[in-house]
């Protein structure tokens, strides 16, 4: 091969110079750019038609050879592909901008803890400033919504009565089974319906029902101010003085308050319920005395601890929602990621506020 | 209901509409949603590689009219022909090939928000073709390019404004170089400037890669620049067709007025009452008859 021969490599490109024959030619320009030394020539001469495919291989083929230092000719261009380049720059094409750079591991551990962080300190000053506004409304000659409030007391008590109710009974019937297991080694089988009752009212009921609220009530809030803030919504009842804080959020966070509770005491009574038919079925106690028993183990202070700790996991799950669906930015992906996140984040801020309840007890006894 | 799927067309019909080499015709649609006619009776005839514009005012019933001509929406009555063939009469696979080589650019974008805008453009190029993953991101940035912003393509669509947004749409609509593409109000809340090249670029897609295009707009003067043909449409109905220079010959005082972007006159007597309560004129109005 003389010397000449690998210095210039010319490819000439069919009449057809489409989608068909361009990922064949592709090969045989890198191959061209690979073997060249200096120069490459394109030569279009013979092309008829083409389409997008064969001007992007011609970019393709400016790039390659800029990157490879070659000079690169192109031959026989005619009006059409001229008329064509006419809409582009070609400039512009052969500058690929950087890539961004993806997250470390440790970045990413960081990235999974930082939003509970986040979510649980915009929740608890969301409600701090949505309670204040409501307080405040009537002072400012605003309406209190308590309309608003009996609705969404209604959307999220009465849609979840059921699924609450039935786990609640079946709870119970586990739980009694499993005291049972323990406790009929001591001959104490009555006492499965102090275990029952007393478990339920003071932490699985409440625990629970917060974990079912949050999953149903708050992935729907999050979702749905969300799409508000998407589509401008949230941006608009600002503009017209309407603020989201007493407007959206705190009939979210009262209706909550109250319908969690109300959840909660179905849940226990459930409970009680199924452990009362284990009891009366399988173990075989006096349906009256496993009533006799209940009524004595349960104290005011436990229900009424189960009415606090619903109300205030109801709170917390609508602040958390809200907070999360306010915040979203960047489309339904974010609708998502807020909706992801305020079942998440809510559900780690009950069992973290349940603990201290629970130290709170202890220390106080 | 379904006569469009076995009659015929007489053939003098066809001549009376001027349908000739015609790459898409449209007969007797009529479309009703829950009982209300929305589109009444709108024949219309495309030739292959010409821009044929549908005018109308808002909510007459463009965008369906451009649902119906994709193979998006069946009408009521009335049928949809492409080459010759009835699209809602051949099997859905046929549909979908064809599918393949039209583009639509969408009013409001219609871009998926779970993407970046270069992937979006490239989405139907890595779904239908079998071309390497280079050059289907070049093909992308030429598209993007086409319609200025490249300089965006790594931006998630929710970060676009709306007549970026747009503009991505229409990259998108071309990216697979179809045959036919419909554009659904393409300059509509753009800039002058941005709008006079969005027409420039219609224009070149016409005479570069010959593609035939019907576009959908509000704007009078860019219609004017692009169309071989148009449709005048009012409440679903046809008001006028015809090359521009005919549509501008029309006597017909609706299209004059459409056209013309005359503003109803003011209703004298409601000006007179206007001045007197302001305070600009003493005098209370005469009362007018009631159909004066
Ligand atoms: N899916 C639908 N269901 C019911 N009615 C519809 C539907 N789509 C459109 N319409 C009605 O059909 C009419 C025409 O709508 P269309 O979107 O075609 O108008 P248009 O001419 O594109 O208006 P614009 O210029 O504002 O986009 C409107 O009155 C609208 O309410
Ligand atoms: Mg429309």
């Amino acid at each position: 091969m003389s010397p000449s021969a690998t210095e210039s490599v010319a490819i000439l490109m069919p009449s057809r110079f489409d989608r068909e024959t361009v990922p064949a030619l592709l090969q045989e320009v890198r191959r061209g750019i690979h073997e060249g030394q200096h120069r490459i020539c394109l030569d279009l001469r013979e092309v008829e038609s083409f389409d997008s495919a064969g001007m992007a291989l011609v970019v393709g083929a400016l790039r390659a050879a800029r990157e490879a230092g070659l000079q690169i000719e192109i031959q026989g261009v005619q009006d059409s592909v001229y008329d064509f380049f006419s809409l582009v720059s070609v400039e512009r094409l052969l500058e690929e901008p950087q890539a961004l750079p993806r997250p470390g591991f440790i970045e990413g551990l960081g990235g999974l803890a930082l939003p509970l962080a986040e979510g649980s300190q915009k929740g608890a000053i969301l409600i701090g400033r949505s309670m204040w506004g409501w307080v405040l409304s009537p002072f400012r000659g605003q309406k209190l919504r308590l309309g608003k409030i009996a609705e969404e007391i209604f959307q999220a008590g009465n849609g979840a009565m059921f699924i609450v109710a039935l786990i609640g009974f079946l709870l119970g019937l586990i739980l009694a089974m499993q005291a049972w297991v323990q406790l009929k080694i001591f001959g104490a089988d009555i006492f499965v319906a102090d275990m029952v009752a007393v478990g339920v009212t003071r932490e699985i009921g409440p625990l629970m029902t917060g974990v079912l609220v949050a999953a149903r009530s708050g992935s729907s809030i999050a979702a749905r101010l969300g799409t508000m803030v998407i589509n401008e919504e949230v941006d608009a009842l600002e503009q017209m003085g309407i603020h989201p804080n007493r407007y959206l959020v705190a009939p979210k966070v009262l209706g909550l308050a109250m319908a969690t509770p109300c959840l909660t005491l179905v849940f226990c009574t459930m409970a009680i319920l199924g452990g009362w038919l284990f009891g009366v079925t399988t173990v075989g106690l006096d349906a009256m005395a496993y009533i006799e028993q209940t009524h004595q183990a349960l104290r005011t202070a436990d229900i009424l601890a189960a009415v606090i700790k619903g109300a205030t996991f109801g709170a917390l799950i609508a602040a958390v929602a809200c907070s999360l669906g306010l915040g979203v930015r960047g489309g339904p992906e974010g609708v998502g990621r807020a909706t992801t996140r305020a079942v998440v984040t809510s559900i780690f801020l009950i069992i973290l506020v349940d603990a201290f309840f629970v130290l709170f007890v202890k220390l106080g006894a | 209901m379904f006569f469009r799927r076995t009659r015929s067309i007489p053939e003098e019909y066809l001549q009376n509409i001027g349908a000739h080499d015609d790459l898409l015709r449209a007969l007797f649609v009529m479309t009703q949603f829950d009982g209300r006619t929305v589109l009444d009776g709108v024949d219309l005839a495309i030739r292959r590689g010409e821009i044929f514009v549908i005018l109308g005012p808002s909510g007459c019933g463009k965008t369906t009219l451009l649902h119906h001509m994709a193979g998006m929406l069946p009408p009521t009555m009335g049928s949809i022909q492409i080459d010759g063939k009835d699209i809602y009469g051949i099997p859905p696979a046929e549909l979908d090939e064809l599918r393949t080589h039209m583009g639509f650019s969408f009013q409001h974008g219609a871009l998926l928000n779970s993407m970046s805008v270069l992937d979006n453009i490239c989405l139907p190029l890595r779904e239908a073709t079998q071309l390497p993953e280079m050059l289907i991101r070049d093909i992308g940035r030429i598209k993007l390019d086409m319609v200025g912003l490249i300089h965006a393509q790594d931006l998630e669509p929710s970060d676009l404004s709306g007549g970026m947004r747009k503009r991505a749409a229409i990259a998108r609509a071309i990216a697979m170089d179809p045959d036919l593409v419909f554009f659904d109000e393409p300059s509509a809340g753009l800039d002058p400037i941005t709008a006079a090249e969005i027409d420039n670029l219609i224009l070149k897609l016409k005479t570069v890669f010959g593609i035939t295009m019907v576009v959908v707009t509000h704007d009078i003067p860019s219609a004017f620049t692009i169309a071989d043909h148009m449709i005048l449409l009012l409440d679903g109905q046809q008001l006028a067709k015809g090359s521009p220079e005919e549509i501008l010959s029309s006597k017909d005082p609706r299209v004059v007025n459409f056209i013309g972007r005359t503003m109803p006159l003011a209703d004298p007597a409601k000006v007179d009452i206007l001045n007197y309560v302001a305070g600009v004129d003493s005098r209370l109005p005469e009362p007018r008859g009631a159909n004066s």
